[in-house]
Formats: C-alpha cells, sequence, structure tokens
C-alpha cells in the first residue's frame, strides 16, 4: 500500500475532491493543513509552488482534478472503459467551468460592486444553464442514479463538491433539478464519505 | 475501428489538442469546421451547448481536454500506468491554467487594463511559469517516460497558440522545453498536420 500525503491549507477549496475520493476508496492518508504563514516554506517544494498536491511515496502530483481522477482509477472508481472515463471527466471539466465562474467572483474580484453583479450573473444565467445540462446528462446515464456507468465515480464525487460550494450560498438552488438533488444527498450516505463529512473540519471555505 | 467526427468551429482553439492527438496516433476523423450561422441549431443537441464535441458509436463527448485525453488514451498516448497518467493529467492542466490566464487578458475590456496585463503576463508570468514547467521535462526529452504523450502534445499546442498573440519569452534558455518541442514537431503525423492544417485568425 503507498503512502498518500495530502498537502493543502485548512479548506476544503480545490483539496475537498480529492478528500472526498480518497474518503470514498477507503485510502488512509495525512491531510496536511499548511497555515498560510507556513506557506512560503512549503511552496519551493511544490511542483508548481501551488497546492494541493498529493505526495505518493516520494512523487508529486499537483492539480486538484489529476489528484482525484489518479485515486479514482487506483480504486477503480474511474469509469469501467475508455469511454466511460471520458464521460465522467467531461463531467468534472464541466462542473470545472462552474467553479472556475464562482472562484471569478468570490476570490478574484476585488471590487464589491463588480462583484454582487457578477454573482448575480452567475445565479441568474449561468447557474441555471449548466445545471440544466448536467441534470440531463443525469438522467439520460439509465435515470440517473449516477453519472456514468452503474456506480460511483469521481464525476459524482466533484458534484458533490460543486453543490456543497453552490448550496452554501443559496441552499434551494438545486430545486429545480431533482435529479441532482437527490444524487448530492445519496453520495453524502456513500461508505466511507458519510464518516468524512461528519468528521471532517468545519472551515468557512 | 469506430467513426471518429469531431466538430468545431473553423480554428485551431480548443479543438485544435484533439486534432494533434489524432495526428500523432495516426486515426483518421472527419473534421468538421462550422459555420457560426449553423451553431445555433447544434448547440442544444450538445451536451453542454459547447463545442467542441466528438461522435464515436453513437455517444457524444464535450470538454476538449476529456477528448483528447480519451483519444490518447485509445492510441496508448496518455501515460502506461496510473502514475504515468496523473502525471500526463497535471502536464495539461497546468497548461491549461497557462492558456485559461492568457485568455483572461485576451479578453480584458478596458484598454489601458488589457495593456497591463499583457505586460506582466508576458514579463513576469511567463518567465516564471517556464522555468517551472521546464522542471517537470524528464532526461529522456519528455515530460512523462520515454515516448511521446498528451503531455508534450498539450505543452506544444498552447504553447504555439498563447505565442499567436503574446510574446514568448527566449525559449532557448529552457532545454527541457525545446527537447519536447523537437520530439512533438517531429513526429511525422504532427509533422504533416502542421503543414498541412487550415490557415486560421484563431
Amino acid at each position: 500500500m503507498p503512502s498518500y500525503k495530502l498537502y493543502y491549507f485548512h479548506g476544503r477549496g480545490r483539496a475537498e475532491p480529492a478528500r472526498l475520493m480518497l474518503a470514498a476508496a477507503g485510502l488512509p492518508y495525512e491531510d496536511v493543513r499548511i497555515e498560510f504563514e507556513r506557506w512560503p516554506e512549503y511552496k519551493p517544494k511544490m511542483p508548481m509552488g501551488q497546492a494541493p498536491v498529493l505526495d505518493v511515496d516520494g512523487t508529486m502530483i499537483c492539480q486538484s482534478v489529476a489528484i482525484a481522477r489518479f485515486i479514482a482509477k487506483e480504486s477503480g472508481l474511474a469509469g469501467k472503459t475508455n469511454m466511460e472515463q471520458a464521460r465522467a471527466d467531461m463531467m468534472v471539466d464541466g462542473f470545472g467551468d462552474m467553479v472556475n465562474k464562482m472562484a471569478d467572483y468570490v476570490w478574484y474580484e476585488p471590487d464589491e460592486a463588480k462583484k454582487a453583479e457578477k454573482k448575480k450573473t452567475f445565479y441568474d444565467t449561468t447557474l441555471p444553464e449548466f445545471l440544466g445540462y448536467f441534470e440531463k446528462l443525469l438522467v439520460a446515464n439509465n435515470g440517473g442514479d449516477f453519472f456514468v456507468g452503474d456506480g460511483l465515480t469521481h464525476a459524482d464525487v466533484f458534484f458533490l463538491s460543486l453543490s456543497d460550494d453552490i448550496t452554501a450560498e443559496k441552499p434551494d438552488v438545486l430545486g429545480p433539478y431533482p435529479k441532482l438533488a437527490a444524487l448530492a444527498e445519496r453520495i453524502k450516505t456513500y461508505p466511507g464519505i458519510k464518516e468524512w463529512l461528519a468528521k471532517r473540519p468545519k472551515t468557512p471555505w | 475501428m469506430p467513426a471518429y467526427k469531431l466538430t468545431y468551429f473553423n480554428g485551431r482553439g480548443t479543438a485544435e489538442i484533439v486534432r494533434l492527438v489524432f495526428a500523432a496516433a495516426g486515426i483518421s476523423y472527419e473534421d468538421v469546421r462550422l459555420e457560426q450561422d449553423k451553431w445555433p441549431e447544434l448547440k442544444p443537441k450538445t451536451p453542454m451547448g459547447q463545442v467542441p464535441i466528438l461522435e464515436v458509436d453513437g455517444t457524444m463527448l464535450c470538454q476538449s481536454n476529456s477528448i483528447a485525453r480519451y483519444v490518447a488514451k485509445q492510441a496508448g498516448l496518455a501515460g502506461k500506468t496510473p502514475m504515468e497518467q496523473a502525471r500526463v493529467d497535471m502536464v495539461m492542466d497546468v497548461m491549461d491554467d497557462m492558456g485559461k490566464k492568457g485568455n483572461a487578458v485576451f479578453w480584458e475590456k478596458d484598454e489601458e487594463t488589457k495593456a497591463e496585463k499583457k505586460k506582466e503576463y508576458e514579463e513576469t508570468f511567463l518567465p516564471q511559469f517556464f522555468t517551472c514547467v521546464n522542471k517537470l521535462v524528464g532526461d529522456s526529452g519528455h515530460f512523462v517516460g520515454d515516448e511521446l504523450t498528451l503531455a508534450d502534445i498539450t505543452y506544444f499546442n498552447t504553447t504555439n497558440l498563447v505565442g499567436n498573440y503574446f510574446k514568448l519569452p527566449n525559449m532557448e534558455e529552457f532545454s527541457g522545453l525545446k527537447k519536447v518541442t523537437e520530439h512533438v514537431t517531429s513526429n511525422p503525423g504532427i509533422a504533416k498536420w502542421l503543414k498541412e492544417r487550415p490557415e486560421t485568425p484563431f
């Protein structure tokens, strides 16, 4: 069994899909949470000077999605064929597009007025368009218990993480999307994930 | 052999990585280039209202990186083990960050801000970025293992696209990246495609 060390800050942020994936896979790991003041010590050791980073027996992988996909593959949760894997990957990329649009106003817009405007556009226009597509794709997969195939993949885990972020800002945002809402609730009870959600540190992001 | 149909606009853009992988793999495909006025009709039929899409065996895939990874896997160009594949994915995503940052500068509406951001991107970001990425190249002159992978092709493609609008630093300084570029451009399938591909504004 390789040893896994996940380096990130003390928050869910970009590392949470990997933590959820490790939980679903039942893989033990060291959850290293770096205080911001200590980051300058760690930064030069990371492949691109960024976190999260997964250290697997000394080999370092950066980029949150690459990390989560690796863990998924190691535990047979990435899709059973190349086509299933591609369909799972495409969902994750779609969720990523939404996350990036959120990050744009949450993290990267310093002007309060512009921030409020962008947030409004996100919830009025962007989110309904994307969630509409995601609901349709979910239902198209045999009625929609999972995004791909007949079991959990990293696509479902990334959706849970996205759903966490958007429902934190607007709790009833999944109301018009019953299958997406049901999937998020179901994945919360998945063995491993259920335990992690109960014990994970409570952080503002 | 399945029939592959790639649909995008008439340009390189986010489809080009897929075209380069098909070229390296020697896999034939239908390269559909949509006129802008045909797009509204197709949009609702696509998985996420976007192109590129790849149709294969009755399934429609979207998201350029996922499509590229799928085609690369069919041809053994995505890394041989889960760890190699993770390293390939990591390089793809790193290059994506560079491309996205460049895009954000390109689409900046305020002319003065745009000029400032372009300067920062060219003079500060890119040199630091390439210095870091150069360290990821192995002694083989490839990012992963000792053969061409999607990581090498992605590095070449993103740098090529960014270089069309932005002034790149002196790439001679990055010996690893130079080797990667040589490997990619000397791949017979890619060399042929680079010569034959349509000249387009984007």
